[in-house]
């Protein structure tokens, strides 16, 4: 059971930062994802955590231990590769069985151990077998099984899922939810699919190029990110962006026609800023006025599905929209929207902070 | 999309290529069935007429020094292959894993080193071997050879290395392993098909190699196939037949090897080349 701790945790190759002032403190079988664009340093700070990567900066602690210099194998953690990292050439059983081997723990328990978690996982019928002849699904069974077989303190997983197709990926997702909650390790989950960081996460960590750009819940971060990059990464379809000047007690938008009122958010001395709103919260066909009702025209539908999407034309505005799939709008309607104030969100263009809401 | 439908013309040229390649061999090896007045006979005799064994007889009863060249030959070329596998399997493993600092200009470096001749080394080899007593003896032509071979297989194996994943090797310091028995327990066993591309052409090459063999191996008995069999003409008489047979013989053994492992060898010379 392990608290794991980062302080100010950085990497540099050379010249170049990677990885800067990482503050991260993980409670004891808290489950952490870190999310973030491809490039972004995830993999990074994952592989300093694991040991893979020597820390260049900053302090890494497991239970209040320093583990900056700690040979990986000595640090409790157990990381889950992308590709399997399988060794081709021996069976399940041996996979599995290989770090306890390696620690000298006796043979039958090391059978035992195997044998209970390939139970787990569904891949007693395997043990004798090569990986090569599992499925990807398999595969990453067993390098999952591998990591529970020595009983870490931490998991580390490093896109686990990512080479499965849509459907697996979806499945093992949930068993891996599930093992967590019956093992209750720590775990540290890095994707860059937000789908699964939003379904697993008990605390997601976004990252943008090289740095922390938020901690929080799955909640937090949807409803209050805390900068425009997180505002824009989190949600799909995106967040719509406009730019706003300050026109009298309220606001227009940057060559365009549209003007809103007041705006409930401390804007203090900014003559500019961004505002933010969900496609998903974008209320359509509201044909109540109010202030924050504009005219608007469907420049494009498209149906997913359950849901539609609008691009629509706001006076001279264009905003995505996301309704309901069934006798959605279509193109060249004309219809209101609504675009309600509880739901909007207000960044600083300089600082790409987000403004707080008045009280 | 093109379509690809046998072509006459393709066949006749690679049929046509291949008994150009295959020619020189074929005449050898019928040459090697011909008698004395065969060989000699004008017109010359495309087929042997008539068939006899009778040379293959003579080497083993008459020329015992071709076939002990031919032996010497062997254990050259298997010292030099081990050793040039040992050391440069851990020279490449080194240089494509280890992110050593200026693992990309050693590499240029020992490239570089391979392209000369091995002529120009032959002053300062034969010099230093006589004061060490290293001529004429195996360990000596073993380490000139390896010498001359290991930068290739540095470069065959390591570009070897780099086509297994990375984090296999991750995977396994995660599972406690240092790295020699990574090396040793993971890069190894799956790694033989370069292993055995790159052993086979060393072998190859220094069943073949011809400079230094000649003027490190000086005593008779101690000559390696090439230089026994370039040798081997008398004062007056050319005698074709039992140089082809001893020839024969001598190829015999690389032929063997290379139709078994024939698979390996093309995987391991391609491996690394884009993917
Ligand atoms: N060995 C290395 N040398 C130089 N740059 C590297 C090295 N490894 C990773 N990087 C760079 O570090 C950045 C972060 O990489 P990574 O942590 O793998 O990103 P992520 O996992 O978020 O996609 C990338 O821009 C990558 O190019
Ligand atoms: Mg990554």
């Amino acid at each position: 059971m392990a608290q794991v701790r980062l302080q100010n945790l950085g990497k540099t190759y050379g010249a170049l930062s990677v990885v800067r002032g990482v503050d991260l403190s993980i409670d004891d079988g808290e489950f952490v994802v870190l999310l973030g664009p491809s490039g972004c340093g995830k993999s990074t700070t994952l592989r300093m955590i694991a040991g893979l990567e020597t820390i260049n900066e900053g302090e890494l602690t497991i239970n209040g231990t320093r583990m900056n210099d700690v040979d990986p194998k000595d640090r409790g953690v157990a990381m889950v590769f992308q590709n399997y990292a399988l060794y081709p050439h021996k069976t399940v059983f041996d996979n599995m069985a290989m770090a306890l081997k390696l620690s000298h723990v006796a043979r039958p328990e090391i059978q035992r151990r195997v044998a209970e978690v390939a139970e787990m996982l569904g891949l007693t019928p395997y043990l004798e077998r090569k990986p090569a002849a599992l499925s990807g699904g398999q595969r990453q069974r067993v390098a999952i099984g591998r990591a529970i077989v020595r009983t870490p303190e931490v998991f580390l997983f490093d896109e686990p899922l990512s080479n499965l197709d849509a459907k697996l990926r979806v499945k093992m997702r949930m068993e891996l939810q599930q093992l967590h909650r019956r093992l209750g390790v720590t775990s540290i989950y890095v994707t860059h699919d937000q789908v699964e960081a939003m379904t697993m996460a008990d605390r997601i960590v976004i990252m943008d190029a090289g740095e922390v750009a938020q901690v929080g819940t799955p909640r937090d971060v949807y409803d209050r990110p805390a900068n425009f990059f997180v505002a824009g990464f989190i949600g799909s379809p995106a967040m719509n962006f406009l730019t706003l000047r300050r026109a009298g007690e309220g606001w227009q938008a940057e060559g365009a026609a549209l003007c809103l009122p007041a705006l409930p958010f401390d804007t203090g001395k900014l003559d500019r800023l961004t505002l933010g709103i969900r496609p998903e919260h974008i209320e359509v066909g509201d044909q109540t006025t109010g202030p924050w009702c504009f005219d608007a025209k469907v420049e494009l539908a498209e149906l997913l599905g359950a849901d539609a999407l609008l691009n629509l034309g706001v006076d001279g505005v264009e905003m995505l929209a996301r309704v309901n799939g069934t006798a959605h709008p279509e193109r060249g309607d004309s219809l209101r929207v609504k675009l309600p104030p509880d739901l909007l969100h207000a960044f600083d263009p300089a600082t790409g902070g987000a403004l707080p809401r008045k009280a | 999309m093109l379509k690809r439908r046998p072509r006459p013309i393709l066949y006749v040229l690679v049929a046509l290529s291949a008994l150009i390649s295959f020619f020189p061999i074929i005449w050898l090896i019928l040459t090697s069935v011909k008698t004395q007045a065969g060989v000699y006979a004008w017109p010359p005799q495309y087929w042997p007429d008539p068939f006899t064994a009778k040379n293959y007889v003579a080497i083993f009863t008459k020329s015992p020094e071709l076939l002990r060249s031919i032996l010497n030959s062997f254990i050259v070329g298997t010292g030099v292959t081990v050793v040039v596998l040992v050391l440069g399997g851990m020279a490449g493993y080194a240089l494509s894993r280890l992110r050593l600092r200026f693992a990309g200009p050693t590499m240029i470096l020992i490239l570089a080193v391979s392209m000369f001749p091995p002529v120009s080394l032959l002053p300062a080899i034969f010099q230093n071997f006589l004061q060490l007593g290293l001529l004429n003896t195996y360990a000596g032509l073993i380490i000139a050879h390896s010498g001359l071979f290991l930068p290739i297989a540095v470069w065959m194996l390591s570009s070897y290395f780099g086509t297994l994943p990375i984090e296999l090797e991750e995977a396994a310091r995660m599972d406690g392993m240092g790295y020699l028995r990574i090396f040793l327990t993971v890069i190894l066993p799956l790694s033989w098909p370069g292993f055995v591309a790159t052993g086979l052409i060393v072998f190859i090459f220094s069943w073949n190699e011809f400079p230094l063999s000649l003027v490190l191996m000086t005593q008779s008995a101690m000559r390696t196939a090439p230089v026994a069999i370039s040798l081997y003409p008398g004062e007056y008489s050319f005698p074709w037949e039992t140089i082809s047979t001893a020839t024969v013989l001598a190829i015999i053994p690389i032929l063997a090897v290379t139709a078994i492992f024939q698979k390996q060898i093309v995987g391991g010379l391609t491996a690394g080349i884009g993917k």
